[in-house]
């Protein structure tokens, strides 16, 4: 028995040592963990091309600049947490305590970064949120964590009830995803559409890995509404599509939440997806914005023509302009880069970004519509790089 | 080895286990922390499914409800009396449950098992829902040193448990549960009220470690708490370890969780193929597990010695 034991620790023992640290170089290690496998695996490209993109454009320009003080390459140390937000904490502290980087990148996800939030608040590095939305994050104590997004669940509601009625839409069928960011835009849009005097008259929920929805959709097809918002992610979208067209709904106006601004909707449904609104605030012809053209390009270019997602890849690669400024002024001090992005305010390809708290405080909240295979934004009008127009008859 | 030197040096193990929460870094101690919890979840599935026999593959619902009774006691409650108040609920819940669930045998009882973790995590999700409330964050948790430590303190105690029952008549009633329950039952064991007993028991601890595990994590999602990688996760260490005795659990644990952490940390992209091809070669090579493997050559290698 003493024998086994000893035989079985000292291979365990053995398996230990070769947990240990890994040397640091001459660039500047950047960590993040991506969702590669898992539930949010889908949505896990987006974000990792932007970073990819982002080093490539600045390694291209000599790398980094270190607050004046010359330049340093930018070098990744990434990990999968399979969409787990345990592994993500894990690999968090891995990063930090033992890989040793300089810095570190945002995961993908609210749940994520409510997850990792005390581990760089605990060792003090500053982080830049992307693709993170809800209400609650602005529980999150200033410090050192940041959300870039605009897309606030309360400010959606806004927007989305004030471009119903300038579209003068009087009745809405809502459908929604039980996931969290889909459900808390749901809290704030029913009463914000209760006092606009818009009547829901269909209202479901389903579960986040629905396979067929003709039930629900044949009674929105019943109560014929001049709207249908789906609260939809990238698989439930698709569904959606295919089968609205299936059933025949014609609304004239249709707001899929998740998914057609990424790329490959457009490849699936070419035609069909004209005139379908979902949530984005960018185009790469946005006016008043720095870099648009440049990231657009260079993306379209490392991925052989692929589009960027121009909802996540862009909150993303926004992030990374923030860190990349702040890092221009400040140096790699942490402490200096917290204060500088606290005070700052950067230009990215969403336009000036500034944060009050852990917000950003300028992008507004907005939409944007596939309008003959392109993207535009459609609002608000402010920033509109078009204006919205009807959802024609399905092609078959 | 007699008794006492084993205790004085189970108990010096336990100290220095201990002592590394001030020392160790955080990332040895999150692994420490993985590597408590899965011994814990572990050794109380041995109480049920490698004691009597039934194998539960939902072992996970026990850990989900236990998180979800802790975070909705969040802030209202201090931390360790709702770790504890989470392990109490979900027993007693364990208990009333038990006696409709444990009716059910063999296979019919391993679906159930599944069925039970997949009925209560919707119904949780439908809770949540209707609450707009998919995602409960947790913020303020104690430290991950502190966090260590209580995982160590349920390890060391479903260790002992497990030990512990193995040796004990209650044991000795279960294992007979195992091998034949309608023998059990004719010479008069009360096969109903043990495997009753031992359900609560292996329910109580997974809840616990559930509390403090959505303190690490940070958030509350029902997909996540009650995940059914969890169940397969412990049935796959305890088979591995291959015992219904409490080594085995350890080795088993010990061995996956190094071994995962090893994978991903070296060769991100490729450790699940690695791990998979593991597992198979386990299953073939190995269905003994470690524990059987070990007896099995390091005997045979002792009488070609002699």
């Amino acid at each position: 028995m003493l024998r086994r034991l000893l035989t079985a620790s000292l291979v365990i023992v053995g398996m230990l040592g070769l947990l240990g640290p890994s040397q640091a170089a001459d660039p500047v290690k950047i960590g993040f963990s991506i969702s590669k496998t898992g539930l949010f695996a889908p949505a896990g490209p987006s974000q990792l091309n932007a970073y990819l993109v982002w080093q490539k454009m600045v390694n291209d320009k000599g790398g980094l600049d270190i607050g004046g003080k010359g330049r340093r390459k930018v070098e990744f140390v990434q990990y999968d947490d399979k969409s787990d937000p345990a592994q993500a904490v894990k690999i968090y502290e891995k990063l930090i305590t033992s890989d040793k980087v300089d810095l570190v990148m945002a995961p993908w996800g609210t749940q994520h970064h409510f997850a990792i939030a005390p581990v760089v608040e605990r060792h003090k590095f500053p982080l830049i949120g992307n693709t993170a939305a809800s209400v609650a994050l602005r529980k999150v104590k200033p410090g050192y964590l940041w959300f870039t997004t605009p897309m606030m669940p309360d400010n959606l509601a806004k927007e989305m009830t004030a471009m119903l009625k300038s579209r003068g839409v009087k009745s809405v069928a809502i459908m929604y995803n039980l996931l969290q960011f889909a459900s808390e835009n749901i809290q704030f849009l029913k009463p914000a559409l209760a006092k606009a005097g818009i009547k829901v008259v269909f209202e479901a929920k389903y579960p986040p890995d629905i396979k067929d929805m003709t039930g629900m959709l044949t009674k929105v097809k019943g109560k014929n509404p001049d709207a249908v918002l789906v609260h939809s992610y990238p698989g439930d979208s698709i569904l959606y599509m295919n089968q609205a067209r299936e059933v025949g709904i014609n609304a004239k106006t249709q707001y899929v939440m998740v998914g057609p601004a990424i790329g490959f909707f457009r490849g699936m449904f070419k035609s069909n997806l004209d005139g379908i609104v979902t949530m984005a605030a960018w185009t790469p012809g946005l006016k008043n914005t720095t870099g648009s053209k440049e990231f657009y390009n260079a993306y379209k270019k490392m991925f052989k023509g692929h589009e960027p997602d121009y909802l996540d890849s862009v909150e993303v690669f926004v992030s990374a302009q923030i860190l990349e400024q702040a890092i221009a002024k400040a140096g790699l001090d942490r402490e200096k880069i917290r204060q500088a992005v606290n005070s700052m305010t950067f230009d990215t390809i969403y336009g000036k970004i500034k944060f009050n708290g852990v917000q950003n405080s300028i992008t507004p909240a907005g939409f944007a519509q596939i309008q003959k295979g392109k993207i535009e934004v459609v609002w608000p009008k402010q920033r509109a790089t078009s204006s919205v127009v009807d959802k024609g008859a399905w092609a078959k | 080895m007699n008794n006492s030197l084993r205790l004085i040096g189970t108990a010096a193990v336990i100290v220095i286990l201990a002592s590394l929460s001030g020392l160790a870094s955080e990332y040895m101690l999150g692994i420490g922390f993985t590597l408590f919890m899965y011994i814990a979840l572990a050794q109380s599935w041995i109480i049920l499914s490698g004691m009597t026999g039934y194998i539960s593959l939902g072992h996970v619902v026990f850990f989900g409800s236990g998180a979800y009774v802790f975070v909705l006691l969040w802030g209202l409650v201090p931390v360790w009396l709702g770790v504890a108040i989470s392990g109490l609920v979900v027993g007693i819940g364990a208990l009333m449950i038990g006696y409709p669930v444990l009716r059910v045998r063999g296979p019919y009882f391993v679906i159930l098992s599944f069925g039970l973790a997949e009925l209560v995590k919707n119904l949780v999700l439908i809770n949540e829902a209707r609450m707009y409330m998919s995602l409960r964050p947790v913020f303020g948790a104690p430290p991950l040193a502190q966090l260590y430590i209580a995982m160590l303190v349920l390890a060391v105690v479903a260790t002992a448990l497990t030990y512990w029952i193995r040796r004990s008549r209650f044991g000795a009633g279960l294992r007979s549960i195992r091998e034949d329950e309608w023998a059990a039952e004719t010479i008069g064991v009360p096969a109903s009220r043990l495997k009753l007993i031992a359900f609560a028991l292996s329910g109580l601890i997974p809840a616990m470690v559930g509390a403090i595990f959505i303190m690490r994590s940070g958030i509350f999602q029902p997909g996540d708490a009650f995940n059914p990688i969890v169940s397969f996760t412990i049935v796959t260490m305890a088979i591995i370890g291959g015992s219904d005795d409490a080594a085995g659990p350890l080795l088993g644990v010990a061995f996956l969780v190094i071994l995962q952490e090893l994978l991903w940390a070296n060769w991100p992209e490729i450790y699940m193929i690695i791990l998979g091809v593991l597992l198979i070669g386990f299953v073939l090579f190995a269905p003994g597990g470690i524990l059987g493997w070990c007896s099995k050559n390091l005997s045979r290698s002792k009488k070609n010695a002699a």
